[in-house]
């Protein structure tokens, strides 16, 4: 796993899935789900989080 | 199995719901589908919205929705120094706001559906004839020859219809935002700007009630600045206001603040409303332009239909009727908020004693000149900042 989001910070917002330039995130109900293999470990959706809850690596 | 409709939107909130409405009023057989189980929730909103227009679109702002009713705006500069606009407006309960919009939908002749994730388009010979969609453990197709992402933010679909609704960080204003009980307030939004305070951005203070509001900020995305620590950091500067101030509710989201998208339409596509970054660059209103962005592509696709033509062209008078309008004044406030970045909190503070509310309306309408100049014959100094206003 890369993609890792600390759901005591996260409230489903969405705002990483609106900036993920490679369409890997979505937003089922009050999880993220991440497809690894479009995910580019970029970080743009790790700024864009207003709750701190992203972290890749 | 496939299902068919006249018209599929993606997305309940304002814009898919407005389109809907207008749309099966118009006799069109209209499907709307939201992956979320409860309307308007989690709220991503200040609940802020303007209501001079309200009767004129038919839109059901009942008192239910209704948490408290605004008559005008105070912005705070950085020193304290403030000035008012005037202008009908309410602070809404989103939960409730969205909900008696999908009803009102509902009660044309709308089919709306919750817990409706779409996954993907449906195309045949490359043209697209529906989606695809998951809902209660199923995959089902739903096809009609309109599709329209009413999606916010989270654009996917729109992105893979191939349309370009890409948000960006320096577009984006990063949102976080409590909703406060025994806060004392009133009938004013209050907005409170500086580069200490929020970088390329700004708190508010939006009353839901004389002793709630919802107490939030927004920093540039580009800036890195964490939206949580600033507000909070904002509300301890605050004792005197904030002493007996309990949390309720924790709401935030990312918000678009740039021009709006140049293509709004393509053969059997249409996207409204905040998919579309159709939200104020300056205050990061988007509910209003989703709906009259709903109502313009309703009627719009509603002609369509009636000729059974779907094409881009027979769409495109939406595009051109959103950039004549909204969109030529979304233009303008984003040359100020552009501008607005430059400011130091020093001229900040200056501007706002040299300014009062009605010319902050002319700087919103985008009549920057004469301010301008009467500015710039105090401070030579602001030049580099504003002569793209100029
Ligand atoms: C912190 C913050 C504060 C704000 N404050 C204000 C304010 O005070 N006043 C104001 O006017 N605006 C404000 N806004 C903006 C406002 O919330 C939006 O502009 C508005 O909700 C846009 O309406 P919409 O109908 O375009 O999209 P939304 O209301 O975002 O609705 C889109 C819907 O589409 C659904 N959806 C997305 N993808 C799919 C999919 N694949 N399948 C099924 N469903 C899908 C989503 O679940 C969502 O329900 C604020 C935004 C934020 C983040
Ligand atoms: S790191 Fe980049 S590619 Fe990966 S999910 Fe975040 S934004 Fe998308
Ligand atoms: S941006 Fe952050 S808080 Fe919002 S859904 Fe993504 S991980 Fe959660």
């Amino acid at each position: 796993m890369t993609h890792k989001v600390d759901k005591s910070k996260c409230f489903y917002c969405g705002g990483c899935v609106s900036l993920c330039p490679f369409t890997a995130l979505t937003l089922v109900e009050t999880n993220v789900v991440c497809d690894e293999s479009k995910c580019t470990k970029c970080g743009i959706c790790v700024k864009g989080c207003p709750a701190r809850a992203i972290r890749v690596e | 199995m496939a299902e068919h409709y006249d018209a599929i939107v993606i997305g309940c909130g304002p814009g898919g719901s407005f389109f809907a409405k207008t749309a099966a009023k118009k006799g069109m057989n209209v499907v709307v589908l939201e992956k979320k189980k409860d309307l308007g929730s989690p709220v991503r909103c200040g609940e802020g919205i303007a209501t001079q227009w309200d009767a004129s679109y038919g839109l059901p702002l009942n008192e239910k929705s209704i948490a408290m009713k605004i008559d005008a705006a105070m912005a705070i500069a950085p020193n304290g120094t403030t000035f008012k606009m005037g202008g009908e407006g309410a602070v809404v309960e989103r939960k409730i706001f969205d909900k008696f919009l999908a009803i009102d939908a509902a009660r044309a002749g709308a089919h709306i559906l919750p817990k409706t994730l779409v996954t993907d388009l449906v195309r045949e010979n490359g043209k697209i004839v529906g989606v695809k969609a998951k809902r209660f453990g199923e995959e089902i197709e739903f096809r009609a020859p309109l599709v329209v992402s009413a999606e916010g933010m989270e654009n996917t679909i729109a992105r893979k219809a191939g349309m370009k609704v890409q948000h960006t960080l320096y577009d984006t204003d990063v949102c976080y935002e409590y909703e406060m009980a025994n806060v004392p307030c009133e009938p004013i939004i209050e907005l409170f700007f500086g580069n200490r305070i929020s970088p390329r951005g700004y708190v508010w203070i939006f009353p839901k009630a004389k002793d709630v509001a919802n107490v939030g900020i927004g920093v540039g995305g580009e800036t890195g600045a964490d939206p949580k620590a600033l507000l909070d950091a904002f509300i301890r500067e605050r004792p005197e206001r904030f002493k007996h101030a309990e949390i309720i509710e924790v709401k935030g989201g990312d918000i678009s603040v740039g021009a709006s998208s140049e293509q709004l339409v393509q053969d059997n596509f249409m996207v409204i409303g905040t998919a579309a970054h159709m939200v104020d660059p300056i205050h990061g209103g988007g509910m209003g332009l989703a709906i009259t962005a709903g109502k313009i592509a309703a009627e719009v696709a509603a002609e369509a239909h009636e000729r059974k033509d779907y094409s881009r062209d027979a769409l495109v008078r939406y595009e051109k009727e959103w950039h004549a309008g909204e969109g030529a004044t979304m233009l303008k406030r984003l040359k100020l908020r552009k501008t607005m970045e430059g400011l130091s909190d020093d001229d900040l503070n200056f501007i706002f004693e040299n300014v009062d509310g009605k010319d902050a309306g002319k700087l919103m309408d985008g009549d920057f000149k004469p301010i301008v100049a009467r500015l710039l014959i105090k401070r030579p100094s602001l030049l580099k900042v504003v002569k793209s206003l100029m």
